[in-house]
């Protein structure tokens, strides 16, 4: 996962920048393009911001773990190493020669590689960048990329896939859309209920108060019907619950359908593939899906080496 | 003639049941590094230590068994689901067991006796307690309304059941640290008991001295290396004051005992502190631990639970222990000449002194113990070698973890033979033997 395009310029940032700020900052950018209709720009900027020397607060990071049920452990949750690093990578959304507009942007997959297990005291340095502009059925979507170091050591690495809905930035889809096989929903195993202020508590705890998933008024604004959960809230559950005290190397990678309505139900499959060699590290895929209408909300998988 | 007896005990128990080795987080006052931290975090944070140590990733364990003292009514099954949360199979059985201070010895009891009959080839014994993340529950008055509220029909029913609402039904209760039958706290109780052998304020505090140094010198030579995983930040138990004197510990203000006609002894500093932590140890058949090419530290010989009638006075609430003690060493053939090491918990250093006291005292022996004479006296140089709860703290049922493991790797050092004594709430005590293995 990486990307070497010759002449990409590093931006070293200060600090890790606050999430609220760069939202704000997105909404003018969203409004005044609005105004002027302009038209997308079809290049990604060339550029990988990074911030050095991150360290985690231990009363912050105790507040992410006891949101999601897990153990308040001296290891990070891979999802939080995810949460850290993402203002950096929203940074670089939210420059005004980013192409497509940061607010209203669909999340659809994470995949992450963890090489070994973080502990809560260690310094992290982030980098993150975009690449792979591309058509989608519905717009154009990109890919996020993240990188985790500690002493110049690759530790955690993420892709994460946006979608802004409706943007042609760089030309018609190659395909038309490809008609999804029908959802069968496994045998359950697990059910989340899902609190009316969960949105907000997971904002507080991951510092991401995106609108979308803080009030029913304030995700309308962004054209949702109410409040969704957030996407990283339901990956780093998935992730905590497939393996709940991981001592190695972790992969994961979550493909969100339709999103999580606040409050809700997620029913959950977890299940360990059968045939899979053991030797491989065991692998736990899960699905999560809303049980009265029948359709998926998320699917991923979870292995642990 | 005592050892043929012990080994005649010995020789009727068909196995053994060994101490392969513990740990333990670093023990945090009160509100200190562990404030937000619960019993589940601190309970899988010593499992996941142990399993890191002794190579059990993914292991089905034969039994796990821990507790705590102040417990979330949504922790009834405590132990099984820190089993869930930790490194462990998931395969792992697990149950939780409660016998206040003495918890955590009485796992190890346990599950050491199902080793020793065969019903299990390997255990994790322990106990947890959070002082810092203690249950709140509702008043009395508030929870009847509740469930009489859950149960009514119509919305008259819910009114009329939301009238008898007062204003005082909404202050919650706390958990407090007297004794239910009583209504003293445990520091008062042993005060009456610490008045009543005439212990003096000098001698507590020596006490207290001697176990902050003897815990010192323990970090520093390495002793709890591979005894504690850091957790939290807290990489040594934060109770401990390395830099402590008599002369300091002097001018502490007496907390209990104040109204007593005898003057006020007990301090904060030889009192334990409100304490966060946990602690396991990892037990085994010498099958167990022979196959898994794992260390055999101690064998662990045997035990006794004692109870006291401390509600009519006469006896103190903390004193159990000292009847346990002479049954325990009957039956095995043993006197105190031959032990190399006493652990005895130091709720407080008036408990500990009281006990010494009782064994030498001829009278009170012939009488209340229904012994020939005194039970004798311990050599001061083998008592709490390595510290004790007066330094580290005391989390309650985190404890008795806490000296079963220490003991063990001191007898896997120093050979002999090693003594454990804890007192508990309830007028209780549990006291056992643990032997080296050569």
């Amino acid at each position: 996962m990486s990307q070497e395009n010759g002449a990409t310029d590093l931006v070293q940032l200060e600090a890790v920048p606050a999430l609220a700020g760069l939202y704000r900052r997105a909404l003018l950018t969203t409004a005044a393009r609005r105004v002027a209709r302009k038209g997308a720009p079809s290049d990604l900027p060339a550029v990988r911001h990074r911030v050095g020397g991150v360290r985690v607060e231990l009363p912050a990071i105790t507040c992410f773990q006891h949101l999601l049920g897990s153990a308040a452990r001296d290891q990070l949750p891979s999802a939080y190493l995810h949460t850290v690093a993402f203002p950096v990578a929203m940074s670089v959304l939210a420059r005004p020669d980013f192409p497509l507009p940061l607010l209203g942007m669909v999340h659809l997959s994470n995949e992450v590689r963890q090489e070994r297990q973080v502990g809560v005291s260690e310094t992290l340095d982030v980098v993150a960048w975009s690449e792979a502009l591309r058509p989608h059925p519905a717009g154009t979507q990109v890919d996020l990329m993240t990188e985790i170091a500690v002493d110049g050591e690759r530790v955690w690495s993420g892709r994460s896939v946006y979608l802004a809905r409706g943007i042609r930035a760089v030309g018609a889809p190659e395909r038309s859309p490809v008609e999804r096989p029908a959802f069968v929903p496994p045998v359950p195993t697990g059910l989340w209920r899902l609190d009316a202020d969960l949105g907000r508590r997971y904002a507080a705890v991951s510092g991401d108060w995106n609108p979308l998933h803080l009030s029913g008024p304030s995700a309308r604004l962004l054209g949702m019907k109410g409040a969704i959960a957030h996407g990283m809230y339901l990956a780093a559950r998935m992730v905590d619950e497939a393996v709940p005290a991981p001592s190695g190397a972790l992969s994961w990678r979550v493909d969100f359908a339709t999103p999580v309505p606040l409050p809700g139900r997620v029913a959950l499959s977890f299940a360990s593939p059968t045939g899979e060699v053991a030797a491989a590290g065991s692998r736990v895929d899960v699905v999560g899906w809303d049980a009265k209408r029948r359709r998926p909300h998320f699917t991923g998988w979870v292995r642990a080496e | 003639m005592a050892n043929q007896a012990g080994a005649q005990n010995a020789a009727q128990s068909p196995r053994t049941a060994v101490v392969i080795g513990g740990n333990r987080i670093p023990f945090a006052r009160a509100g200190g590094a562990y404030a937000y931290s619960s019993n589940r975090d601190m309970l899988i944070a010593a499992l996941d230590g142990l399993v890191a140590r002794f190579g059990l990733q993914g292991e089905r364990i034969g039994e796990v068994a821990a507790g705590a003292v102040l417990k979330h009514s949504r922790d009834f099954n405590l132990t099984r689901e820190a089993v869930l949360g930790s490194a462990l199979s998931p395969e792992t059985p697990a149950y939780d067991l409660q016998q206040a201070c003495a918890t955590g010895l009485e796992t190890v009891v346990g599950l050491s006796n199902k080793i020793r009959l065969g019903q299990i080839e390997s255990g994790i014994a322990g106990g947890v307690d959070s002082a810092s993340d203690a249950p709140i529950a509702v008043s009395e008055g508030l929870r009847r309304v509740l469930l009489d509220l859950s149960r009514a029909k119509t919305t008259q029913q819910k009114i009329r059941i939301l009238s008898t609402l007062r204003p005082k039904d909404l202050s919650p209760n706390a958990p407090g640290t007297g004794e239910p039958r009583t209504g003293l706290s445990m520091g008062e109780h042993q005060a009456i008991t610490t008045a009543a052998w005439q212990i003096t304020r000098e001698a507590q505090d020596e006490l207290a001295y001697r176990s902050h140094q003897n815990l010192a010198a323990a970090y520093d030579r390495g002793f709890f290396a591979d005894l504690l995983t850091p957790y939290r930040g807290l990489v040594r138990d934060a109770n401990l004051r390395a830099d402590t004197s008599p002369e300091k510990l002097a001018t502490l203000k007496p907390v209990f005992g104040k109204g007593l006609d005898s003057p006020a002894t007990m301090t904060a500093g030889n009192s334990t502190p409100l304490t966060d932590g946990a602690a396991v140890v990892l037990l085994g058949s010498e099958d167990y631990a022979r196959a898994n090419n794992l260390p055999m530290l101690a064998n662990v010989v045997d035990a006794e639970a004692a109870a006291v009638d401390f509600v009519q006075g006469d006896e103190g609430l903390l004193m159990a222990p000292v009847h346990a003690l002479p049954r325990l060493l009957k039956r095995n053939g043993l006197t105190f000449a031959d032990f190399d090491f006493f652990e005895i918990h130091e709720a407080f250093a008036g408990t500990v002194l009281s006990s010494l006291a009782a064994w030498e005292d001829e009278e009170y022996c012939r009488r209340v113990l229904g012994l020939d004479g005194a039970l004798g006296s311990i050599d001061r140089s083998k008592l709490n070698v390595n510290g004790s709860s007066l330094a580290a703290g005391h989390p309650f049922a985190a404890t008795g973890g806490r000296i079963v493991a220490s003991l063990a790797k001191t007898l896997s050092e120093q050979g002999g033979r090693g003594l454990i004594s804890v007192c508990a709430a309830g007028g209780q005590g549990v006291v056992a033997i643990l032997e080296a293995r050569n």
